[in-house]
């Protein structure tokens, strides 16, 4: 890649991160706060991503990291900022930086069971070592010491099952854009340099990757370092935009939202990813906004309407030989279809007043609309919705049906 | 050049290589034959690092390698293509190949891109494609393509001819001649013992872990023992 382009892409990045932080301060604190949650969930998803999906380490316990980011540099900032006399960004990207530190550190720790476990013994590790990281905060301080004879040290106040609060606010929306912008230009860059290829490798064939020479150790410990840093550096954000942090905020099933981003998106592509965490966190948040309970009636309608969808794209997909322009206009027919469906339903189900009178609050339904877009892109794109593709300018082309320049001149 | 002294190499309690010793030569094509489960994937697997033997060495180039890892083995020389291709499926023939050349920082990884599409002509057709939908002749071409743009010094070959019908057999058994005539050593392990021996200038008969013939290939393959138990009767 050219410098210019490089340049150009720097200064556009940069941009975008600004041009966030202006449009929302149009929007009041709460919708200011989703935005930075937003961005934080593209980081989390973007980084696990490297971990999981291009190298093939399969991570469950990717709060863990998200913690000790929060964590320490919550502690750090209630000890410290004070006396620094630091301005505000300034000791936050020092924060960020200890974070991801810390994070990568333990990443390490982490990531050298992976050279020996597979698959699903990995996903257990990680899984645990989440939990410990919890139960570590939840029970501080306490003494570490040999058996009680020998005090080493005290493991400082954390705040216990409760709050961290009194962490010092330094709230910067751009600099949480940024780190997600950042995250995935080093996660691209990553791909595009000879390393890239390796890292992939070993996701394929660990056996092949060191016949071929791969440090194959050295892939997976970097994943996991460089993937939990970013998780460690978002943490630090978290906390000073939060400015009180709890255990619970990190809890297994935070893991799990993040997992699942990373295979909705389609394991392997940070395009995926990236739109994959932005759109999974901004859905149960409309839900939440939207202070109309959800009638039973209404419920129902839209989840026969989605079965219905499902069975037709699959019958599409499956029994269906026409050419792929015909197969194409059947999905949208199949979705138009069971949404005029699914709109119908919802007034003769209401009807049922067993069915009205039971309401469901928005909030309540976060964990169902997870599980069921998990089962829904299960059935009919196993591979995830963007599968291994990346966005691309030619890629945007192809899909648009437009020739590049030189290929249309040559025909 | 590669010198194995007494090997033993076990998986838990199975003994699979018992004391085995076997040397290779500069310029030479050794070819190792032997009947399922004896051992052969295993020995390789040893050679390149993938797996440890627990006592004897391994002396390549006059150093003793039983201990380096596979990665810096790669790095000194001996690449192995493995059994069953092993290729990256997921991936495009060139990102494959690519791959191959992953331990080199040198400028000349693009001609040998080049040679390798010289060579194998089919793979230059299907260059991005994904090396999943090759058909298994092309997968073989592309496991021993990639092998090369390592510039192995030696290169080792498990089972090439496996599931290849026999005119393709014919053509990756000469191209393996073409390999060695420029220059490359070749330890290459088969069950199809009569055409590894035709190539070979010396080989090894492997059987339940120990070596128990060796010589050079013309003598094995009018040996009476040979005959009846790896080249039917
Ligand atoms: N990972 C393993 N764990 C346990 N035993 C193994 C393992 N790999 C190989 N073995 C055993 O070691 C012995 C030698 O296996 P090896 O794969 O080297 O045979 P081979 O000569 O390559 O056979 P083939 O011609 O079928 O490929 C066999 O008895 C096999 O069962
Ligand atoms: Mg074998």
């Amino acid at each position: 890649m050219n410098w210019g382009v490089r340049a150009v892409s720097i200064v556009a990045a940069v941009g975008f991160c600004f041009l966030i932080q202006t449009v929302s301060l149009g929007f009041g604190a709460d919708i200011q706060r989703l935005i930075a949650l937003a961005g934080l969930y593209v980081t989390l998803a973007v980084s696990l991503n490297l971990i999981n999906g291009i190298t093939g380490q399969f991570s469950i316990g990717h709060a863990a990291f998200y913690m000790i980011g929060a964590y320490t540099t919550g502690y750090l900032s209630i000890q410290f900022l004070k006396n620094s006399g630091m301005p505000g960004p300034v000791w936050l990207l020092l924060m960020m930086l200890a974070g991801a530190i810390m994070a990568s550190l333990a990443g390490l720790v982490v990531g050298l069971p992976s050279l020996r476990l597979k698959g699903d013994y990995l996903a257990i590790v990680t899984l645990g070592f989440g939990e410990i990281v919890r139960i570590i905060v939840v029970n501080s301080p306490f003494d570490v010491s040999f058996f009680g004879v020998f005090k080493f040290f005290t493991f400082p106040n954390l705040g216990g099952a409760y709050a961290l609060d009194k962490i010092p606010a330094i709230r910067e929306l751009w600099l949480i854009w940024l780190l997600a912008v950042v995250c995935i230009a080093v996660c691209r860059n990553l791909l595009k340099t000879a390393h890239g290829l390796a890292f992939l490798s070993v996701r394929e064939d660990e056996v092949a990757s060191l016949a071929m020479g791969v440090n194959v150790t050295r892939i997976k410990v970097t994943a996991f370092m460089i993937g939990s840093a970013f998780a460690g550096a978002a943490g630090a954000l978290l906390a000073h935009y939060e400015t009180s942090i709890l255990p619970s905020t990190f809890a297994m099933d935070v893991s799990f939202i993040i997992l699942t981003m990373v295979v909705l998106g389609g394991t392997g592509s940070i395009t995926g990813s990236a739109l994959a965490a932005i759109t999974l966190f901004a859905l149960p948040e409309v839900l939440r906004r939207n202070k109309e309970p959800v009638t039973g009636g209404t419920f129902l309608a839209i989840v026969i309407g989605v079965i219905a969808a499902v069975v037709l794209i699959r019958w599409f997909q499956n029994e269906y030989h026409g050419s792929k322009n015909k197969k194409t206009a059947g999905y949208f027919a199949s979705v138009a279809a069971s949404a005029i469906v699914a709109f119908g339903l919802t007034f003769a189900l209401n009807a049922i007043p067993a069915l009205h009178d039971k309401a469901f609050e928005g909030s309540k339904l976060r964990m169902v609309i997870f599980a069921g877009s998990l089962i829904i892109v299960m059935l009919i794109r196993p591979e995830g919705v963007f599968a291994h593709h990346e966005f691309s300018w030619t890629w945007l082309k192809k899909v648009l049906r437009i020739k590049p320049k030189s290929e249309a001149l040559a025909t | 050049m590669l010198r194995v002294e007494s090997i033993n190499v076990y998986y838990g309690a199975i003994h699979a290589l018992m004391d085995v010793s076997l040397e290779v030569g500069q310029g030479e094509i050794v070819s190792i034959i032997g009947s399922n489960g004896a051992g052969k994937s295993t020995l390789l697997r040893t050679l390149s690092g993938l797996k440890r033997a627990r006592t004897g060495s391994i002396q390549f180039m006059d150093q003793d390698i039983s201990e380096t890892q596979a990665c810096d083995i790669v790095s000194m020389g001996i690449v192995q293509s493995p059994e069953g291709r092993r290729i990256f499926t997921n991936m495009s023939v060139s990102e494959n190949l690519q791959l191959g050349a992953y331990i080199r920082r040198d400028a000349g990884v693009g001609k040998d891109m080049e040679e390798v599409m010289q060579r194998f002509p089919r793979l230059k057709e299907r260059i991005k494609q994904n090396a999943g939908t090759l058909s298994g002749g092309e997968q073989q071409m592309l496991a021993i393509g990639r092998a090369l743009m390592c510039r192995p010094k030696l290169l080792l070959l498990d089972e090439p001819s496996l599931g290849l019908a026999p005119n393709l057999v014919t053509e990756i058994f000469k191209i393996i001649l073409d390999i060695n005539a420029e220059g490359v050593t070749v330890l290459v392990v088969e069950q199809n013992a009569n055409r590894a021996l035709d190539i070979a200038h010396r080989a090894y008969v492997l059987e339940t872990g120990r070596i128990v013939l060796s010589d050079t290939g013309k003598a094995l393959l009018t040996n009476p023992k040979v005959k009846e138990a790896y080249l039917g009767g």
